[in-house]
């Protein structure tokens, strides 16, 4: 496996969509790179393990999302909520109002979700996958990721309404 | 399905993707083509999906990120080469002590047979040695060899017992005691030396590939002519230099 895909052909494919999924977690450059950089070098001491070269993408997203959950929980430690909580309503959004926030303002916003949403969520935007591959690169039920993403898009698009928008604390790893 | 449930459904729909082939966003854009209402709800959704996409993919990796994964992980496999390389050799020299070991302190199969035996005492005899003892009568030396744990009880040929005694010492083969007894045959010494016939004892289970029977054999050992015989639970091996004839007056 190792030998089909070279390194740098590897790095060349995946790096950027790889870092821009590590930066909509960590909305920090450099821990992003730090996350980025720490996967390829997983791939390079344990890709070999790989058997299947269809897999390499999702392979590395799991990695650097593992990556990320390890250092977040070394650091903070998370309030979890169940996801039997009620049903929140759908928020109504006009284009116009997502149109006006850039960037740094959508990943804080994704920011302020629950841990268990980001990830999905980020994924659902950066990367045209089906909700399999979403659920196989995190490694959870197919289900649950259709759950956490109808929550967390729910819950990032009322974030994003002009009146629910405040500077949001940076989270830094 | 109704019309909120198909919004709850659709909220996850991305336009231009695999996601119309799920079985259940497939009937809520049915539904949604039947009610206008949905329909103008989902034309924005779909706008909205399409604004924050866009969003997410305005993140642009640093310059030189790429540069520098492929550049580290070279010089990983590097720093790794140099330390497989160090291991191997450090566990090369490991090995190689281990064999080292082996060979000088374990009990060797080969090295317990008579004729090194034989070869190890002349080669005691003819090398320098330094008695334990100094003295010309056998009960101190039997003592000293018995307070030493070395055979001390040993039957003399009755030549052999009218041979001046020089002294003793306390020898070692493979982890047993030798008893060497040194004599004067009454010729002139080497300088240095203090005795020219030596009489060694031990316990016979201690050396392989004795002869059988207890009749002395003779042997050439480098410079010295040697008997060697057995007698009870003891090996004998008498040396000196000269001829069979001359060393078979001490037998």
């Amino acid at each position: 496996m190792a030998d089909s895909l070279d390194f740098e052909s590897l790095v060349a494919r995946f790096y950027e969509p790889l870092y821009q999924f590590a930066f909509s977690l960590t909305r920090d450059e450099a821990d992003a790179c730090d996350l980025v950089q720490q996967s390829f070098c997983i791939w390079a001491n344990k890709g070999h393990q790989l058997r299947d070269a269809s897999k390499v993408k999702t392979w590395l997203f799991t990695t650097l999302h593992r990556e990320f959950l390890v250092v977040r929980r070394k650091q903070t430690r998370f309030s979890h909520v169940d996801l039997d909580t009620a049903e929140e309503e759908l928020p109504s959004v006009p284009p116009a109002t997502v149109n006006r926030h850039d960037t740094a303002q959508v990943l804080a916003a994704l920011s302020r979700l629950d841990e268990i949403y980001q990830a999905p969520v980020a994924l659902f935007y950066l990367q045209d996958w089906s909700y399999n591959e979403i659920a196989a690169s995190l490694d959870v039920p197919l289900g649950t990721v259709k759950s956490r993403l109808a929550r967390g898009l729910g819950r990032l698009h009322e974030l994003l309404t002009v009146n629910k928008m405040e500077p949001p604390n940076q989270i830094n790893l | 399905m109704n019309r909120d449930e198909a919004k709850n459904i659709l909220l996850l729909y991305r336009h231009g993707t695999a996601d119309a082939d799920d079985p259940q966003i497939a009937e809520a854009l049915v539904l949604a083509k039947l009610d206008p209402e949905l329909a103008r709800w989902l034309e924005a959704h779909c706008a909205r999906q399409l604004v924050l996409r866009e969003k997410f993919r305005q993140i642009t990796a640093p310059i030189g990120l790429k540069e520098q994964i492929i550049s580290e992980q070279a010089a990983q496999q590097r720093m790794n080469y140099w330390r497989q390389k160090f291991a191997l050799a450090a566990m090369a020299a490991l090995v190689l002590l281990m064999a080292f070991a082996a060979f000088w302190l374990s009990p060797r199969g080969h090295d317990d047979t008579l004729a090194i035996y034989q070869n190890r005492m002349v080669g005691v005899a003819l090398r320098g040695y330094t008695m334990d003892l100094l003295t010309n009568n056998s009960e101190p030396i039997r003592a000293y060899l018995a307070q030493n744990h070395a055979p001390a009880d040993f039957v003399l040929p009755a030549a052999l017992k009218k041979t001046a005694l020089a002294g003793c010492a306390v020898e070692g083969w493979q982890g047993a005691k030798v008893s060497m007894i040194c004599f004067r045959t009454g010729k002139p010494l080497a300088p240095g030396g203090q005795s020219d016939l030596w009489l060694f004892v031990v316990d016979r289970a201690s050396v392989r590939g004795l002869p059988a029977g207890s009749l002395p054999q003779f042997s050439k050992v480098n410079r010295l002519i040697t008997a060697t015989w057995t007698e009870g639970d003891r090996l004998y091996l008498l040396g000196t230099e000269g001829d069979e004839q001359m060393l078979k007056q001490y037998l």
